[in-house]
């Protein structure tokens, strides 16, 4: 069997959720094709057993002969062997597409999120991520599996049809016109299950959703209760759910019920015409056995063939929502062009910004720090200078717009609080560009400076302990520290930094505000912070007021101004 | 990563068995009903033989016994249908108690294991595994039953025939026997390792999907990638696992269940020839036993969904106790939580004491720590009299956050005691504990639903006037009454921000009004101006509560009447805020430094 992932699996067809599938399967093409032929000698092997039967009905026991008897039995005995032999080969090979797809559409998804990267949130929730992770890749891989079981199926319609035409052609006509009837039929059945499919997997996933979303707040039901409130709704939903369930059942039941009814008719069919001809002497009674068994052998491939169309079409939806999902832009920040300027050249000090529209001026190679007076205003003020929102800001003397975006993540780092912890170890964590290699004590230096020893120290492993989903296990305070020390590592060219220590007591932020101007030395550094401690070793403290810059200066210059003071004193505030 | 418990093969089996039978009624029809339909399938090949022999004599019974087999499968159809009809709603109902049950137990899980196990593995558990189970329900569990009927009526039908022609299909048994209980002894736990492996992949990619902006800033896309690729390998392993055990297993029972046809045809035939059976009866029993085929072929198909629903079951279930005791499960230090739906013990309609002579909260000797071996307290003891201020200060790591949550009983501690009112917290069921204690952190999650069912959870029937009343005591009603208390937030409705996340957090602490509140950073993110604000709007609501405050801000440590200063998991220090200052110790020495600029005393 062939191994996943695939080192390079190229590019999906967007064009149409068809058009993936097709891609999919194309990129198997050798496997799935193998697989259509195991799957078609296995269900003939299967179709010709009814055929080897009758065969050893006439010439053995009609006839009272024992050799042929044996011969006709080894015979049926050799078929089940082909057939399961070649069976269990069809399975590997449809397992083989099936993982191909789903796990090819796995690495597209993970891929394409990454490429999202900063627009993913402005695009997409992240459940709806997980939904086409988790529940469509399933679906896809499902319906690449039953393409070969489809065509087997056909093949072995195609071939019971042929020796019955042979054998008698009044008969086999009779089955060539039910089989197609019975298809059809059971298609009219499926079209209105499902419609009502996906309204019941719509019911579904909703109260999927609110169990994640109990799941996702148990923390806060836990403190504060609730429970059996989310546990009543949850209850109800889950009511709703069932009974949406039955009245699928419903029609579910009225397919099954036909599932059983129409082969049934056709061998009623064929053996009430079967034993007349059997009267007349145009059919011996060995073959009437046989037609017997082709007209209930062909209710496998049918169901075979109705399972695929239903697989087929769920691996349609769950097509279209990966292809929607991988059709989504990234957010245009400005020109991401090959040809775009590099910008001033990467300097030790870093380039200076301006942001025309705040009037925000930041000098190269040196720590600023920003104090909002409003909170709300730091967040967008930062996405402007690291271009994760479209801007005139400068950088240099070059629009930020105009550079490569590559170059600009590469040269600006911006680290805010939402800036995620990832599982694994804290060696790999902390040190995202692999600096360690080349300077060995890079990560320790970091720790140091952003005054995170001792979370080290309370790990059972230090810096090789493998943190849990999103750095739960720390405080908020640690957790803050850590992406500091990461964004130290990482030492990037300007390094913007929002409330970096909102999260930490005032003694650790002494201890981080003194390390970490020592630490960009004669760097950009920008720090919005509405904190005395930070703001005290900040070399030039900008003031902003409704979105505009509207007094800089040093700290202790800025502290004469009445409206900075109220921002940053406020402990001191008059009730 | 510790991942959530699974419980064993014996208890998700007896825990199955108990579904079945809750349900004695329901599940009789069924049963009955996929024995009729069965039975009548089973009458159509005998008839054929029937016809067979007749029309092999020259006997015309056509007509009549067409009539009879077109009968027959109309009975069969209908009868089809309405047993799958029957067993939908008995699978949807046990379904659905199925999974109300786990999110039950899920509402009853102790935080500290949600904690250790991140929500990936819940997640995966609430979807995939709900998921599979339901497959099992609905498609393993009828087909497996109607198939074992199929099989006992056709075997039935055989020995009716001539128990002689019976006896060839036998050969099958001890095959079947020996091949599938070599294929479930290592099914089992060769499935719930390729469940384990999607675990990871759904756990990796949410992280992907959560941290995109962060997947960007850092430029690890191609780590996370390279993470990507080696859960799927080790999926692409686990899969590849299973695949060889049903390499080994499929052909086997394929070919053992062709070889009784062959043994029935070529002995039953051997009996014929010898006088010992007729041809009808020979001709009808390797029917029957090629009829066989289809219920054998499903019941196997159909076991492998039953293995992933047994682990799926399994997986669910392990959610309900932790057989894996860690260090500060309920398990292993006392009765677990009661549930939401689990009757609460009769104390509760007790108060723990009358009003007038409260004791408050107390730490006697509490030590705790999330790892063996690391203690984060050491220690403590503490005790907050009835209607006290205390702020706990400290540097980050020093146990503050992990104090406040020992004292509001979400972590037991590993020694010593935390008692409320002179009893011991521990021994409170979780609906009283709420009313003593109520602990508000940091951590805002907007709940699907409406504003109105964000803000009554501690108090499910409170009225509008009342949810108004607390909206306004954390200055939330402006915003609030603008969207309306019937508006959808939370993922799918509308987007609240941080802060008023917050400040919702912090109107159901002031429903709740508990006696005691732990307020854990409880105000961090909100901007300085409206933290001061809704913090003094708070005072007002909760006076006369037991307050104690969690803060890395010195102000809210400086209206306090007490402070206690953590140091590496211990109080050091315990006064008023001028006592510490006058003290001259680690208080003072913070205080300097949050006052360290020029125009300040």
């Amino acid at each position: 069997m062939r191994q996943f992932p695939d080192p390079d699996p190229g590019q999906p067809d967007l064009r149409s959720p068809g058009s993936y599938l097709t891609r999919l399967a194309g990129a198997n093409r050798v496997i799935v094709a193998l697989g259509v032929v195991y799957s078609t000698v296995s269900v003939v092997a299967n179709a010709l057993i009814p055929a080897a039967i009758g065969r050893a009905v006439d010439d053995g026991l009609t006839e009272r002969d024992q050799r042929a008897l044996l011969l006709w039995g080894g015979a049926v005995l050799a078929l089940g062997i082909l057939q399961a032999v070649t069976g269990i080969l069809h399975d590997r090979c449809a397992l083989t597409a099936s993982l191909g797809g789903s796990f090819r559409t796995l690495q597209f998804v993970t891929d394409h999120a990454t490429r999202l990267g900063a627009s993913l949130p402005r695009r997409v929730s992240a459940g709806e991520v997980m939904s086409v992770g988790v529940a469509d890749v399933g679906q896809i891989g499902n319906a690449l599996a039953f393409v070969s079981r489809a065509v087997g199926a056909v093949a072995a319609v195609v071939v019971v049809a042929a020796i019955m035409l042979v054998t008698s052609w009044q008969l086999g006509l009779v089955v060539l016109v039910g089989v197609p009837v019975m298809v059809v039929a059971t298609t009219l059945t499926l079209r209105p299950l499902h419609r009502r499919q996906v309204g019941l997997r719509a019911v579904q996933s909703e109260l999927t959703s609110s169990a994640v979303d109990i799941v996702g707040g148990l923390r806060v039901l836990r403190g504060i209760g609730g429970e059996q409130m989310f546990a009543d709704g949850y209850r109800s939903e889950s009511q709703r759910a069932r009974r949406a369930a039955v009245r699928v059942a419903r029609v579910e039941a009225v397919l099954d019920g036909a599932k059983v009814l129409l082969p049934g008719l056709l061998v009623t069919a064929v053996v009430w015409q079967g034993a007349r001809y059997v009267l007349d002497g145009r059919l011996t009674p060995g073959q009437l056995v046989a037609f017997y068994g082709y007209a209930t052998f062909l209710s496998i491939p049918l169901r075979r063939l109705t399972n695929a169309a239903g697989a087929v079409m769920k691996g349609v939806v769950a097509a279209r929502r990966v292809t929607t999902l991988l059709s989504l832009q990234p957010h245009d920040t400005g020109g991401a062009s090959p040809t775009g300027d590099s910008g001033a050249p990467p300097t030790a000090a870093g380039a200076g910004f301006h942001d025309p529209v705040s009037g925000l001026r930041i000098e190269p190679g040196r720590l600023t720090a920003v104090v909002c007076a409003f909170s709300d205003d730091a967040g967008p003020l930062a996405d402007r200078i690291g271009r994760y929102a479209d801007s005139d800001v400068t950088f240099g003397d070059v629009p930020l717009r105009q550079l490569d975006i590559d170059d600009v993540r590469r040269r600006i780092l911006v680290v805010d609080n939402a800036a995620h912890l990832f599982s694994g170890s804290l060696r790999v964590e902390l040190d995202p560009a692999g600096r360690a290699a080349r300077v060995p004590d890079v990560v320790h230096r970091a720790v140091g400076t952003a005054s995170a020893h001792d979370v080290l120290a309370g790990l059972p492993a230090g810096l090789d302990t493998v943190v849990a989903d999103a750095g739960r296990e720390l405080s908020g305070g640690q957790g803050q520290r850590l992406r500091l020390a990461r964004a130290l590592t990482v030492d990037p060219e300007v390094l913007v930094l929002v409330e970096p220590t909102s999260a930490v007591d005032a003694h650790t932020e002494s201890r981080i505000a003194a390390g970490l101007a020592a630490a960009r030395d004669r760097r950009t550094t920008v720090v919005f912070s509405t904190s005395p401690i930070l703001l005290d070793c900040a070399e030039h403290v900008v003031f902003v007021e409704a979105g505009k810059a509207v007094a800089e200066g040093t700290h202790a210059e800025l502290l004469a101004d009445d409206r900075y003071r109220a921002v940053v004193a406020r402990e001191e505030d008059p009730a | 990563m510790t991942g959530l418990p699974v419980a064993s093969a014996t208890r998700a089996r007896a825990h199955a068995r108990r579904l079945a039978l809750r349900h004695p009624a329901e599940l009789g029809r069924v049963v009955v009903l996929h024995i009729l339909a069965a039975a009548s399938g089973l009458v159509v090949p005998w008839l054929l033989g029937r016809l067979v022999e007749d029309v092999a004599r020259g006997t015309d019974t056509v007509d009549r016994v067409a009539v009879l087999i077109c009968a027959f499968v109309v009975t069969q159809a209908a009868l089809t249908g309405f047993a799958m009809l029957a067993s939908a709603r008995l699978g949807e109902k046990v379904l659905a108690q199925l999974r109300e049950e786990f999110v039950d137990d899920v509402l009853a899980l102790p935080q500290s294991t949600v904690e250790r196990a991140g929500t990936g593995d819940l997640v995966t558990r609430t979807t995939r595994d709900v998921d599979l189970l339901s497959r099992a329900v609905r498609h393993a569990i009828p087909e497996t039953l109607i198939s074992a009927v199929t099989i006992v009526l056709t075997l039935g039908g055989l020995v009716l025939l001539g128990p002689l022609l019976a006896l060839p299909c036998l050969v099958a048994v001890p095959i079947l026997w020996a091949a599938t209980r070599w294929f479930l002894a290592r099914a089992r736990d060769a499935y719930l390792r390729e469940n384990a492996s999607y675990t990871r992949i759904a756990a990796g990619l949410s992280e992907t999907a959560d941290g995109a902006r962060t997947v960007e800033a850092l430029r690890i896309g191609a780590r996370r990638r390279a993470r990507a690729d080696d859960d799927i390998a080790a999926a692409d392993a686990a899969e590849r696992y299973t695949m060889r055990l049903r390499t080994v297993f499929l052909p086997i029972v394929d070919t053992a269940y062709v070889l009784p046809v062959v043994t029935t045809l070529v002995i039953g035939g051997a009996f014929h020839l010898n006088g010992l059976a007729s041809l009808g009866a020979v001709t009808a029993a390797t029917l029957y036993v090629q009829q066989l085929l289809t219920p054998v072929d499903t019941l196997l198909f159909w076991l492998n969904e039953l293995q992933l629903g047994s682990a799926a079951l399994a997986r669910l279930l392990g959610v309900r106790r932790p057989d894996q005791p860690t260090c500060d499960d309920d398990a292993t230090t006392g009765p677990a939580f009661p549930g939401p739906s689990r009757s609460a013990p009769l104390v509760l309609a007790t108060p723990v004491s009358a009003a007038g002579d409260r004791a408050g909260i107390a730490a006697h000797g509490v030590s705790f720590g999330y790892r063996d071996a690391v203690d984060v307290l050491r220690d403590v003891d503490l005790e907050v009299g009835p209607g006290e201020r205390l702020a706990i200060v400290g540097a980050s790591g020093a146990g503050k956050s992990t104090l406040g949550r020992v004292l509001a009983g979400v972590h037991r501690p590993r020694a010593g005691s935390i008692t409320v009112d002179d009893v011991d917290v521990g021994g409170l069921p979780l609906e009283q504990l709420r009313t003593e204690i109520t602990l508000v952190t940091q951590e805002h999650h907007v709940f699907r639903g409406s504003l109105r069912d964000n803000v009554v959870l501690p108090v499910p029937d409170a009225d509008d006037a009342a949810v108004e009343h607390a909206l306004r005591a954390v200055d939330a009603w402006d915003w609030a009454a603008d969207l309306g208390l019937d508006a959808r937030v939370g993922s799918g409705g509308t987007a609240l921000s941080p802060a008023q996340a917050q400040q919702l957090a912090l109107a159901r602490l002031t429903l709740a009004d508990p006696h005691t509140v732990i307020l854990d950073e409880a105000t961090s993110v909100l901007d300085p101006r409206s933290a001061r604000h809704v913090e003094r709007s708070l005072a007002a609501v909760l006076a006369g509560r037991t307050v104690i405050a969690i803060a890395h801000r010195l102000h809210t440590a400086h209206d306090a009447d007490r402070i206690a200063v953590m140091e590496e998991g211990r109080i050091v220090e315990l006064g008023s805020h001028d006592d510490l200052l006058r003290a001259g110790g680690a208080y003072a020495a913070l205080w300097n430094s949050w006052h360290g600029h020029p125009d300040r005393p």
